[in-house]
């Protein structure tokens, strides 16, 4: 049980980010002349307000969802490609092999924020470009993690055995190969998420991310810093979510993957 | 007095008593033989005590005059690294990747007390133990060295600091039978020469008659019998100790009773297998050149040699299962397609089982879906409730009971996934089964039995077998020809009685000595 405690913490951040913001009196966008830049605890604003009267609280729970939902969706996008690609590299081998984990290697060697850059200059602002700006780097890392347990898994004498029952190759891919793959490929994807949100959080803190009135803890982040002198909690509240998300996920993905490594 | 007693000792590893009133004794150049299946506890037995395994050890346990139970961790810590050494069945995983031979073998010195010692001290303590160039060794690291050299690099360092008791936890296991008897006999020689006693842990029956004064049998951590090794193997007492010696196949067994054989079935001509060279290094190196065999119907064919010698890749070549360069196959007078053009019923003919029953099955699947992958792919004649009534039928064939279909392998001991592999080899009815090392990653016992079922197998189906095996004894008891391998080729090959009665080539010659010892 002790062992499910970081995947519990997420599991009730989502689980709040998801559910309550409906519940709340504010929205994220909705401004409280009353109330600008309300401290803790305050009546009606739990969590205060920002520079410009919105609750904080609402905020919070709104960004959090934006921020794991990207990161979700991203490494699924992450998880998808670089399964396929890894297993088809590792599968055929030989040259095959070489050529598309050379492709891997290039795209490595990008510079991440300089090509994400870029696309918004050349095609605006928008969260769709984020997001395969992420989902192209976050890949990589699958692909060759996939590729090297395939190397491993068809060295195995079960797959040798299936040869020898006639299996075609294509169903040893789909029927020994790959479900023995999943459980290492869902370790990694748990470890990939976290990463993508850092990721997210740090382009939406540079302004390049997902943009207003939409919010997401990167860009709350943000705003508490330059506010951080006269309400420091309006830092430290997303702050500390981002953090506490990114330990747990990070814990929980490394512990299944020391798990199935063994 | 004894130099090493332990009395009643008893092992738990948290609620599991894993050792139960074990008692030995062991003098100044004797060695006591610790002897059972794994999981009876003869590793525990030796490691416990001097604080070296998870297990808490109680009873007693009195070395050189100190009782070891309950000593503190500081005073273990200087006893192990002063008085005594100890050596470990996997010499890869027991030597450091990244140091040198010599760095090494001076730590195993300073953590004895000593001074850093002097590089001829060094060259001179690996000389000792026999390793080739000690010169060039001390400053190699690990992975240059092969598996029986670097046994002997770790029995230097576990003799560097002269310690009273060498304690050997299957020293020989991982290694191939020449390298057994050499490594036995530097044992022998430091016992001798400078009054080391030995707590041998082992599964070698032939080797402990040979070398070990006393023995221990263990089972389920309870000792079963003692005494004189060699009166004790000769005539056990106990049922489990008969049981081992029935189940440990000798090279002076009468010859078994082998079924006839018919027409020629498999005939391979000049097989020759070569690998690109490791790294970014240029060409290929041969693993197999110009191999020629001949199996007939019902015939079994042992490929002996040691490691590396090429029979695995051999026999996988011309199962159709691996890579191949040149050379025919032909199955009663057809050509053997190549692998990728093998259709089901070329694939139904030969069926491999391997050594590592484990690695052998998908974790992922059930026995019953494990077993009707080949019917599913090779016996398209069969309905599914056909097959579903197939899968019982070969489980209670190689005796296990048809309730095992629902397992997964994790759910398997050894032995019982290893009936499961030859289940599956079974269902498509094949006609030749490549039998690769089938029974060397099991338990003598277990061992046993599968070379029982192999042998009724051949009786009733009248299967060829090609038998893959590193052990001339277990050769002798299944099969009706020997054909050793020595670094890709076939070097000698001949009728079973022959080769080991009046063997001709120097690799046969040091084979079957090797399995006398």
């Amino acid at each position: 049980m002790r062992g499910r405690i970081p995947l519990l913490i997420v599991a009730i951040v989502a689980l709040a980010a998801l559910l309550l913001p409906p519940f709340l009196p504010w929205t994220h966008s909705a401004i409280d002349w009353e109330a600008v830049r309300a401290p803790l605890f305050s009546a009606g604003h739990l969590f205060g307000t920002d520079t410009v009267g919105r609750d904080l609280l609402a905020r919070t729970l709104v960004g959090t969802r934006v921020t794991l939902a990207v990161a979700l969706a991203a490494a699924l996008v992450a998880l998808v490609i670089g399964t396929i690609w890894g297993a088809i590299a590792g599968w055929v081998g030989g040259r095959t092999d070489e050529i598309m984990m050379r492709i891997v290697d290039g795209l490595y060697a990008l510079p991440f924020m300089f090509v994400v850059i870029l696309l918004m200059v050349v095609f605006g602002r928008n969260i769709v470009l984020v997001f395969i700006g992420i989902g192209a780097v976050e890949w990589l890392t699958m692909a060759r993690v996939v590729r090297g347990q395939v190397i491993a898994l068809k060295e195995r004498p079960f797959v040798t055995a299936a040869e020898a029952a006639g299996t075609p190759p294509s169903r040893i891919l789909t029927g020994h190969i790959l479900p023995n793959v999943a459980g290492v490929a869902l370790a990694y994807l748990l470890l990939t998420v976290p990463q993508v949100v850092m990721v997210e959080s740090f382009l939406s803190f540079l302004g390049l991310g997902v943009q207003e009135p939409l919010t997401s803890l990167g860009i709350l982040v943000k705003e508490g810093a330059d506010d951080m002198d006269l309400q420091p909690h309006a830092l430290l509240i997303p702050g500390g979510v981002l953090v506490l998300i990114i330990v747990c996920l990070t814990i929980a993905g490394e512990r299944l993957r020391d798990r199935l490594s063994r | 007095m004894s130099l090493y007693a332990v009395r009643n000792l008893r092992v738990e590893i948290g609620d599991a008593t894993v050792v139960e009133d074990v008692s030995f004794t062991v003098d100044a150049g004797d060695c006591v033989a610790l002897v059972g299946a794994s999981g009876s506890g003869k590793s525990q037995t030796c490691l416990a005590p001097f604080g070296l395994s998870p297990g808490i050890a109680a009873g007693s346990a009195l070395f050189d005059g100190t009782e070891l139970i309950d000593l503190d961790t500081a005073q273990l810590r200087a006893i192990r690294g002063r008085d005594t050494g100890f050596v470990f069945q996997h010499p890869l995983t027991a030597l450091t990747p990244h140091l040198t031979i010599g760095a090494q073998l001076a730590e195993a010195r300073q953590l004895g007390g000593a001074a850093p010692p002097r590089r001829d001290a060094m060259i001179a303590a690996l000389e000792r133990v026999g390793l080739d160039a000690p010169r060039e060794r001390l400053d190699q690291f690990p992975h240059r060295l092969s598996g029986g050299q670097r046994q002997r690099a770790l029995i230097a360092m576990a003799i560097a600091h002269t310690p009273k008791l060498l304690i050997a936890d299957e020293p020989t296991s991982a290694l191939d039978a020449e390298l057994r008897v050499e490594i036995m006999a530097l044992l022998d020689t430091l016992r001798r020469e400078e009054g080391l006693a030995l707590v041998l842990v082992s599964h070698d029956l032939a080797a402990v008659a040979q070398h070990a004064d006393t023995i221990v049998l263990l089972r389920d951590g309870k000792a079963i019998e003692d005494g004189p090794a060699k009166t004790t193997l000769a005539a056990p007492v106990s049922t489990y100790g008969r049981d081992l010696v029935a189940a440990t196949p000798l090279l002076s067994d009468p010859p078994p009773n082998l079924p006839e054989t018919g027409a020629a079935l498999l005939v391979a001509t000049d097989i020759g297998v070569t690998f690109p060279k490791p790294g970014w290094r240029k060409g290929r190196v041969a693993a197999v050149s110009d191999a020629s065999l001949s199996i007939r119907e019902g015939e079994a064919l042992a490929l002996v040699g040691g490691s590396g010698s090429g029979k695995s890749t051999l026999a996988r070549a011309i199962a159709r299962l691996g890579p191949v360069d040149s050379g025919r196959v032909e199955w009663r007078g057809e050509p053997l397609p190549e692998r990728k053009r093998m259709t089901p019923d070329h694939r139904r003919l030969i069926q491999p089982v391997f050594q590592d029953p484990a690695a052998s099955l998908d974790p992922q699947w059930r026995v019953s879906d494990i077993i009707d992958e080949p019917m599913r792919h090779l016996r398209p004649d069969l309905a599914e409730w056909n097959r579903v009534g197939m899968v019982k039928q070969v489980l209670r064939e190689v005796d296990l009971p048809p309730g095992f279909a629902d397992r997964f392998p994790r759910e398997l001991s050894g032995g019982q996934a290893q009936r499961v592999a030859i289940a599956r080899a079974l269902v498509a009815e094949p006609e030749m089964l490549l039998l690769d090392e089938a029974t060397s990653a099991l338990d003598i016992l277990v061992a046993g039995r599968i070379l029982d079922l192999l042998e009724k197998l051949q009786h009733e189906r009248n299967l060829a077998l090609l038998f893959i095996t590193h052990d001339l004894a277990v050769a002798k008891r299944l099969c009706h020809r020997i054909a050793v391998m020595e670094a890709g080729h076939i070097v000698e090959e001949g009728p079973a009685e022959r080769i080991i009665a009046s063997p001709a080539h120097p690799v046969t010659q040091r084979l079957v000595a090797a399995s006398k010892s």
